[in-house]
């Protein structure tokens, strides 16, 4: 294990050389190829609690331990074509940058907010998760130059944390897509290497098959019981809450299709990761619950029917594996753990330096004049930033270790901090009259009826309940999430078709002498009401959200502006065509266009526009000023060594491009290496 | 019939609600101009969003088949 993480940090940090700005910190300089986005994919996808929890459900409910990795697809049209483009061609950094030019500067704090929340916590959740795998494979101490150090949950957390925030700091999205590629092959192998070896222990398929009960082999759970699993529940919590938030929200899922070359290889990477490689991880992480069914069905001394889902992992891994395949697949296990944490350390640095950093930078002026300088100043802060995420992740664990699991506390954030930020994104990117007051109210006002159900869930979410009994202790674990999906929705609606009332209401307040004390006094009700919910004053508390929702959308019209014509173009899936445009800065070139090979030679310039021969640019169908994208012509490179540029001039040497020292430099490109040129639009 | 709401039932909510949200993304991807049927790679996009949705109805379906039998 110990070797493992070396190699790992080790491997990740020779990637710091591919980081030369904070393009390639965050996004890998938009070079990458579909097939290395997707691997690496794998074990973002698979990390976190994938082992221990689809095992655990594996072994209490069978193959239907599959259904979160296998509902995806239903989303799949919103994303390729409506927001994979609009985030890429409208050059957004993170979210919460595309809430500000989609709404306004207020929506963009409020995103901010949630979403930094969200993913400390996440982390928190990942190094609270990697400790529990890690602990039970630690002695209870270690002793090093007669020192004795005993081993804790905690410091075993920190070394982690050590380890991740090394090669995150030092090699940015480059390292993390190149560890994760390495460990999602490890991952895959691992997986299937256990299963296979779990069927032969059993004496083979037809044995394994005919050992699981009916009920064991059905891919899909039972419709509303029981309570703690039910397809209906997790339909509505996984398949449309959590697939429309893994796509549109997970912003260190988001960052690596932004790492692809252009929009197209994002879309690949997209649906070879949902259409085939979510199915074999579905296998890869729950197969070892399905053993251990088997094996206890076959020799229920060997495993009990009552052993603990949680630890089923580890049980069959150790029953089934000899020692050394044991390591390895323990291995496999963390590095899954890790995979989440770095993409989710590297993607909230993202939103700290696009969201806060700069926006203070450039409150306070300190903002360099120079670009290369300004660069320079914001890639070290992006590194510090990755070092005090990773601490803040650690501290988060303080809050989380009194969960009594790591599903409640996931289950609890994600529940509580998704269906606002899913919902304002999908409204505000497939509705033009979808309105600043309207994304704002929803944030709160959905914050406060999620509050208000979570409180009297008897009351507010039973309605939704598709006949699900409601456990005293956990009610509506799953369902809830229709609830807080409705309600956000039916927020935004509301606002929304009562625009033109507040509007009313705003011209007379503006219109009369009383108008500035009146919104006053509306404002300090709304917040009034908001803070008192959200700290558990009862009193009247179901009126709380009525103000809220009426109060917040008057307070948005009149202390902001809003051009809808202006902030819908390029930014909504009615105007793509124009985001594409903004993106290239002139009329993107459609015409088809074949992909050649050249020979790079140098100029002694500094502007970023590479020379192609006037015959290769008519072959490419290009024209000057069209974009282009210049890879070393070794596929399996994967674009590592690559560039984007503009067409230049061009001059009558065939097969010849010229470039000059900044795209050697940033391309990496080897001398006397051949190039592959292909115009993007 | 045996196992219904363990089997056809959940499938049957699966693709019929699922249907509704993906159909209509497809829609609205086509209506708004997003997609350009025009365009040969779009065309193609289009007939893996088909094929994605029957594959996934395949192997819940066969799933299903196989373990009731």
């Amino acid at each position: 294990m110990v070797v493992y993480f070396l190699t790992i940090m080790l491997f990740g940090t020779y990637f710091g050389r591919y980081t030369k700005d904070t393009s390639d910190f965050f996004f890998g300089g938009r070079r990458f190829s579909w097939w290395l986005i997707t691997m690496s994919i794998v074990a973002t996808g698979v990390g976190s609690h994938s082992f221990v929890k689809y095992s655990a459900k594996g072994f209490e409910h069978g193959f239907s331990s599959s259904m979160t990795y296998l509902n995806d697809w239903f989303f799949v049209p919103f994303f390729m074509f409506g927001w994979l483009p609009i985030i890429v061609y409208s050059k957004v950094r993170s979210i919460p940058e595309y809430f500000e030019k989609r709404f306004n500067p207020s929506a963009r704090f409020l995103a901010t907010v949630l979403l930094l929340l969200y993913m400390i916590g996440y982390i928190g959740i990942g190094f609270l998760t990697l400790g529990k795998a890690v602990i039970p494979m630690l002695p209870e101490a270690f002793h090093i130059f007669g020192i004795t150090m005993d081993v804790s949950l905690m410091r075993a957390i920190v070394v982690i944390a050590v380890i991740t925030g090394v090669y995150i700091t030092f090699g940015g999205q480059t390292a993390v897509i190149f560890t994760d590629l390495l460990q999602g092959f490890i991952l895959i192998f691992a997986g299937f290497m256990l299963f296979a070896i779990g069927i032969a222990y059993v004496g083979g398929g037809q044995a394994f098959w005919d050992l699981l009960p009916t009920t064991w082999k059905l891919p899909l759970a039972n419709f509303n019981e029981p309570s703690s699993f039910n397809f209906v529940g997790i339909f509505w919590q996984d398949a449309v809450a959590g697939s429309v938030g893994f796509l549109f929200m997970n912003q260190g899922l988001l960052m690596r299709f932004m790492a692809c070359k252009n929009v197209n290889e994002g879309r690949k990477a997209a649906a070879i990761n949902i259409l085939f490689v979510l199915p074999l991880s579905a296998v890869v992480v729950g197969n070892a619950g399905w053993l251990g069914k088997a094996i206890s069905t076959l020799s229920p001394d060997i495993i009990s029917p009552n052993t603990s889902p949680d630890e089923i992992f580890v049980v069959v891994a150790s029953i089934v594996t000899s020692p050394g395949v044991f390591g390895f697949v323990m291995a496999a296990l963390t590095a899954a753990l890790m995979s989440t944490v770095d993409t989710l350390i590297n993607a909230t640095a993202a939103i700290f330096i696009n969201d806060v950093y700069r926006p203070l930078m450039k409150y306070f002026r300190k903002s360099h004049s120079d670009s290369k300088a300004r660069d320079k100043a914001e890639l070290f802060a992006a590194r510090l930033t990755s070092i005090a995420i990773t601490a803040a992740g650690v501290l988060s664990v303080f809050a989380f270790v009194q969960f009594p699991t790591v599903y409640e506390a996931h289950g609890y954030f994600h529940s509580t901090l998704t269906p606002p930020l899913v919902v304002a994104i999908f409204m505000g990117v497939f509705w033009k009259k979808f309105s600043p007051a309207g994304v704002i109210t929803t944030f709160l006002g959905g914050v406060v009826l999620m509050i208000i159900g979570a409180r009297y869930p008897e009351m507010f979410i039973s309605p939704f309940d598709h006949g699900i009994e409601m456990n005293p202790n956990r009610p509506y674990s799953y369902i809830r999430a229709l609830y807080n999906l409705v309600v956000c929705v039916g927020v935004g609606l509301f606002v929304t078709y009562t625009s033109s009332l507040q509007n009313r209401f705003i011209t007379w307040v503006r219109n009369t002498n009383k108008g500035q004390p009146v919104m006053m006094l509306i404002t300090t009700s709304a917040t009034i009401a908001f803070f008192l919910l959200v700290f558990g004053i009862t009193t009247f508390e179901l009126f709380y959200p009525v103000i809220v929702i009426l109060f917040v959308p008057l307070i948005v019209t009149y202390f902001g502006h809003y051009d809808e014509e202006l902030a819908t173009n390029g930014l909504t899936v009615w105007s793509i065509a124009a985001a594409k445009a903004s993106f290239k800065g002139s009329t993107p070139n459609e015409q088809l266009g074949e992909k050649i090979e050249v020979k790079f030679k140098l100029l002694d310039n500094d502007f970023d526009k590479v020379l192609f021969s006037k015959n290769d640019l008519s072959r490419m169908a290009a024209e000057v000023g069209d974009l282009v994208y210049l890879s070393d012509k070794r596929k399996w490179l994967g674009g590592l060594k690559s560039i984007h540029s503009e067409y230049g001039e061009p001059h009558d040497e065939e097969g010849v491009v010229y470039i000059n020292r900044d795209h050697m430099d940033h391309g990496l490109f080897d001398e006397g290496k051949s190039l592959i040129a292909e115009k993007e639009m | 019939m045996e196992y219904f709401s363990h089997s056809w039932l959940p499938y049957i909510y699966l693709y019929g609600i699922g249907g509704i949200f993906f159909f209509s993304g497809v829609y609205i991807v086509w209506r708004t101009g997003a997609i350009d049927l025009k365009k040969p790679h779009h065309r193609m996009w289009m007939k893996i969003f088909f094929f994605g949705y029957a594959w996934f109805m395949a192997i819940h379906g066969l799933l299903t088949i196989f373990a009731l039998r």
